[in-house]
């Protein structure tokens, strides 16, 4: 376990295609993910990162805490592991570039926030409500590697030098922060390549030799200068995510045919590039790390973008078929052939990938924000649920969570506490009080975080590829971004919407029982045999993706409630000299089960401490028929409209595509929901059957990967709760779909 | 206009082109043993029991609230389903899908079904039936004109194994199937594949070529045996059906497709 240098495992005569090598390369993969599983998994995206023996880093703190707070901290830990950290080779892969962990989760559990700027008057309501503040999160927002193909990194240094000298001291904390960083991930990728050239004299296979040679001359030249061929792009990718993600699990990605294929494009015509290699060259990009990348969707003309190399990275993805975090950005004039292309990948592979987001519900929702087409346009998808302008946004995505329920819950209790009339308007009341109560406490911590997160954790990385940032001298969260456009998601609608619905339908209009008699059942979480059957009433009242239903009408009005709180966060901080904008989202992440274990039992029949609905979807056994149109037609029903997602998580069934006419059909259904206003659309391909087998045995399943929420990742990295969460997804959606 | 829906399922994908919503009447004149619906067969509602979702509260005639014990169809009108219906529109017209009508046998429906295919036009969805043919072509021919696709069942070739497997005459059917032609809307005849009942190649090559001479057909499907019936028939009370109930082998399917083969001019497919 833990072995990071992968030289002379063959013999000297033999010779490779690049098929064998993505073949071999993704044997290793799933090797090391077994070894992560065995290390003790993760509930998250892989990260590319592996697991190994050879280097731990201890902390130097700068707090009594044991943690490191600001600039100097931060940089100077982060210098110091790059001065250590092992290289990775594999003399197969085309990249060097692999690293074992994140600083950011060195520091003691609880010290992530510097104390100095303790906020306790809004943790008691966030407290209250179970609000997930976003306060101490770090990166989630995107960087522009564009700039870093420009300038390389000797650009960016000359650049920070150059302005350290023109700014005043209050300034010079910064630079020298980013200064130190950026000389020692120079100095890091130089001793890459010296070290993998010295391996390539070592290597006794003479092809493998050959690469190894050849990648260590690319990190030598690109240590410093721009990439100048594709080859060195990707290298140039590959190298800034491993150092993005070492400081703090910083995301990368971005539109991949506007930053690789002018490389592909001159490389091509010079004759020094085939798409044979272009492909295995883009399969080792998807291996080093399962980073975001965005495919097709129109250009500034709304024309289409897709193009040749739109192909080769779908063919990569097929090749290595892996946890690979594709999206494709669907409008009305997608090369078809390439959007049926990628359903039929799809399916045949059923590892998760890829996704689809719309470009019309995101460019007229980012659009009502007040933007110009030509910058929504380039707001890219990036995350899990989220988009955003590549070097140009600060935006805390899905780092934000209201719990919808939790509010919802302490709505009622105060409505039962009180002598007044009870019904469902009176409980709507109170509920849009306190719904307030917390989304301006979310928007005056989120205020709080802006102002003080230099001070806890600078985005040392990330910083140096914004937009004009390097000249105003300031960390992002100081003004440093072009627009900060903050993503604030409700979670647990569904349970929201259908408790007020089965209270409207059983108690005020039905008269099957009080309210006072309810409120014992919930406290004494439906035991019993009497508890049990108003629970299976509550449960089957109209819900929330029922179509047409009371959910759905109470879902649309807490959808439009929130979307107007979370709006008038603009006004109340317009003052703010980094013009704040808020957007409201609907998303849980994998907050399910964190967000439901809390809540007390439901009047939706959801019992006490059980997970809280995924994102904007439903809750389980929504319809009889567990209709996917149903559903996507109540999901779209609820977007807020301003640019961020209520994404729709789709189980499906693999026979529903196993044909020509099955490929069609799918393809109008995914154009259907992108066409009904649905932002995005995460989906699995799964066996029902072959889910409940790699539940109860993960290890048989090495190479499954799902789609957990936005993020794929191997199913036998997941935690058992983890695995139940899609395990019931599985379950639940769509049974009667196939005969 | 009224008649009993015993369900009506979205995003149907195997009842006819694109995705569909499909409507199931209650009533058929058939007594197909491995019927996958039947508590569609009586004309009049039955009582279904779902014994795994029932939770022993003893208190039946209160109303069952975990919904194990309940009715198989309730009325509805054509406004009420429309309702249902127009929701999906979208998805119809990205797949070229629409509406399904089935059953039961939904021509026993007769004015709903016209009404409901009016309806549908009206708001420009298209509406396919599934119908066993079955009944006089006086009786189906009016509600098979207002259809822009059919889809029908040729169990058995055999007239006398017909008789006894489903209690109806397969003279009439393979006339009005004949008769289809005419009307000029393409079609799609099926055979179940229930294991040792429809699934030799004795019954299924008369069928296949059959209908390879006619002009409107589009393929012949073989519906692979569908066990839900199983667990329906347990809803029902009533004792499982003798036929093995198990899907066919694939072996077994493409076996059939190979031998199918020499009819020339018919597309098949298994479902």
């Amino acid at each position: 376990m833990g072995k990071i240098k992968f030289i002379n495992e063959y013999p000297a005569d033999r010779v490779f295609s690049y098929d064998e090598r993505i073949a071999l390369l993704r044997t290793r993969k799933v090797e090391q993910t077994a070894e992560k599983a065995a290390a003790g998994g993760a509930d998250e995206d892989d990260y590319g990162i592996v697991v190994q023996d050879e280097f731990k880093y201890t902390l130097k703190p700068n707090h009594p805490n044991g943690s490191i707070y600001g600039y100097k901290a931060w940089s100077e830990n982060y210098c110091s592991i790059l001065q250590q950290h092992p290289i990775y080779v594999d003399a197969l892969d085309a990249f060097s570039a692999k690293g074992f962990f994140f600083l950011e989760r060195l520091r003691p559990v609880g010290t992530k926030w510097n104390p100095d700027y303790s906020y306790p008057d809004l943790q008691a309501i966030f407290d209250r409500y179970q609000v997930i503040s976003g306060i101490d999160n770090c990166h989630h927002f995107t960087p522009d590697i564009q700039i870093g193909f420009e300038k390389g990194w000797d650009g960016i240094l000359s650049e920070l030098k150059e302005e350290r000298a023109k700014h005043d001291e209050s300034h010079h904390e910064f630079y020298d922060a980013e200064i130190a960083v950026v000389e020692n991930i120079i100095a890091f990728i130089r001793r890459a390549g010296e070290e993998i050239i010295a391996l390539s004299k070592a290597e006794r296979n003479f092809q493998l030799s050959e690469n190894l040679r050849t990648m260590g001359e690319i990190d030598l030249r690109i240590a410093e200068a721009p990439p100048a061929t594709f080859r060195e792009a990707v290298q140039w990718c590959c190298w800034f995510s491993m150092i993005s993600r070492t400081y703090n699990r910083g995301s990368a990605g971005g539109q991949l045919e506007d930053l690789l294929n002018p490389f592909y494009e001159r490389d091509i015509a010079a004759g020094i590039l085939n798409d044979e290699e272009a492909v295995f060259y883009l399969a080792c990009l998807f291996l080093q790390d399962s980073r975001y990348w965005q495919l097709s969707g129109p250009d500034e003309n709304d024309n289409d973008r897709t193009c040749h190399l739109s192909y080769l990275a779908l063919e990569a993805a097929d090749k290595l078929n892996i946890a690979t975090n594709l999206t494709i950005r669907y409008h009305d004039k997608i090369d078809q052939k390439f959007f049926r292309k990628s359903v039929e990948l799809l399916f045949k592979n059923k590892q998760g990938w890829p996704r689809y987001s719309s470009d019309k519900a995101l460019m007229d929702g980012f659009m009502r924000c007040g933007y110009p087409k030509e910058l929504a346009r380039r707001r890219v998808a990036a995350g899990c649920h989220w988009m955003c302008i590549p070097g140009m946004e600060y935006t805390m995505n899905d780092t934000i969570k209201v719990n919808l329920a939790m509010v919802f819950e302490v709505a009622w209790n105060e409505m039962m506490a009180l002598d007044g009339e009870k019904s469902a308007e009176t409980l709507w009341t109170i509920y849009a009080k306190h719904l307030k109560i917390a989304v301006d406490a979310t928007g005056r911590g989120v205020m709080h975080h802006l102002n003080y997160q230099t001070k806890s954790q600078p985005e040392l990385i990330l910083n140096l590829m914004q937009h004009g940032l390097v000249k105003k001298g300031v960390n992002i969260t100081d003004g440093g971004a072009n627009y900060y456009n903050i993503c604030v998601d409700g979670a647990g609608i569904a349970v929201a919407a259908d408790s007020f619905a089965a209270v409207e339908q059983r108690i005020d209009r039905e008269k099957r029982m009080s309210y006072v008699q309810l409120q014992q059942h919930l406290d004494e979480n439906y035991s019993g045999v009497d508890g049990e059957r108003v629970r299976q009433m509550m449960l089957h009242s109209e819900r929330y993706g029922g179509g047409d239903s009371l959910g759905d009408k109470w879902a649309v009005r807490i959808s439009k409630l929130w979307t107007e709180l979370v709006r008038d966060l603009v006004n109340q901080h317009a003052g703010d000299y980094r013009r704040v904008n808020f957007i409201p989202g609907l998303f849980s992440w994998s907050n399910t089960i964190l967000l439901g274990s809390l809540l007390k039992a439901t009047p939706n029949g959801r019992k006490a401490g059980e997970p809280i609905n995924h994102g904007a979807n439903p809750n389980g056994g929504f319809r009889a028929d567990g209709s996917v149109t149903a559903m996507c037609n109540s999901i779209a029903a609820v977007q807020p409209g301003f640019g961020n997602t209520a994404p729709v998580q789709l189980e499906v069934d693999p026979q529903i595509a196993n044909d020509e006419e099955g490929v069609d059909k799918m393809c109008a259904m995914i154009k259907g929901i992108m066409n009904s206003g649905n932002t995005l659309l995460n989906i699995n391909i799964i066996d029902a059957k072959r889910i409940l087998e790699a539940d109860s045995d993960p290890s048989k399943f090495p190479d499954l990967v799902v789609r957990v929420t936005g993020f794929t990742a191997f199913f036998a990295m997941l935690s058992a709760k983890f695995r139940k969460l899609v395990v019931d997804r599985v379950k639940s959606v769509n049974p009667g779909a196939c005969r | 206009m009224k008649a009993l829906v015993t369900n009506i399922q979205r995003f149907s994908l195997t009842d006819g082109p694109g995705i569909r919503t499909t409507v199931f009447l209650q009533g058929c004149n058939m007594r197909c043993e491995w019927c996958h619906n039947p508590e569609t067969i009586p004309m009049k509602p039955v009582e279904l029991f779902y014994r795994e979702k029932c939770i022993a509260c003893g208190r039946c005639d209160d109303g069952c609230t975990a919904e194990a014990r309940v009715m198989s169809s309730k009325e509805m009108s054509v406004e009420d389903v429309m309702r249902e219906i127009r929701q999906d529109k979208r998805y119809y017209e990205e797949s070229g899908g629409g509406v399904a009508l089935s059953g039961g046998e939904p021509t026993l429906h007769a004015d709903f079904a016209i009404a409901l295919a009016d309806a549908c036009h009206k708001e420009g969805i298209k509406i396919a039936i599934e119908t066993n043919m079955s009944l006089p072509w006086a009786h189906i021919e009016p509600v098979l004109r207002k259809m822009d696709f059919i889809m029908c069942d040729i169990k058995l070739n055999a007239t006398v194994e017909h008789m006894k497997f489903t209690g109806v005459d397969n003279q009439t059917v393979f006339n009005s199937v004949g008769r289809t032609s005419k009307l000029g809307i393409p079609m799609i005849v099926r055979t179940p594949l229930v294991p040792g009942v429809t699934d030799s190649i004795e019954n299924l090559k008369p069928i296949a070529e059959y209908i390879a001479k006619m002009d409107n057909i589009v393929r012949y499907e073989l519906l692979n045996f569908n066990p839900l019936g199983g667990s329906k028939r347990e809803a029902l009370q009533k004792e499982d059906l003798s036929v093995e109930a198990k899907p066919l082998a694939k072996e077994k399917t493409d076996a059939l497709l190979a031998a199918l083969l020499e009819v020339k001019g018919l597309e098949v497919k298994v479902i």
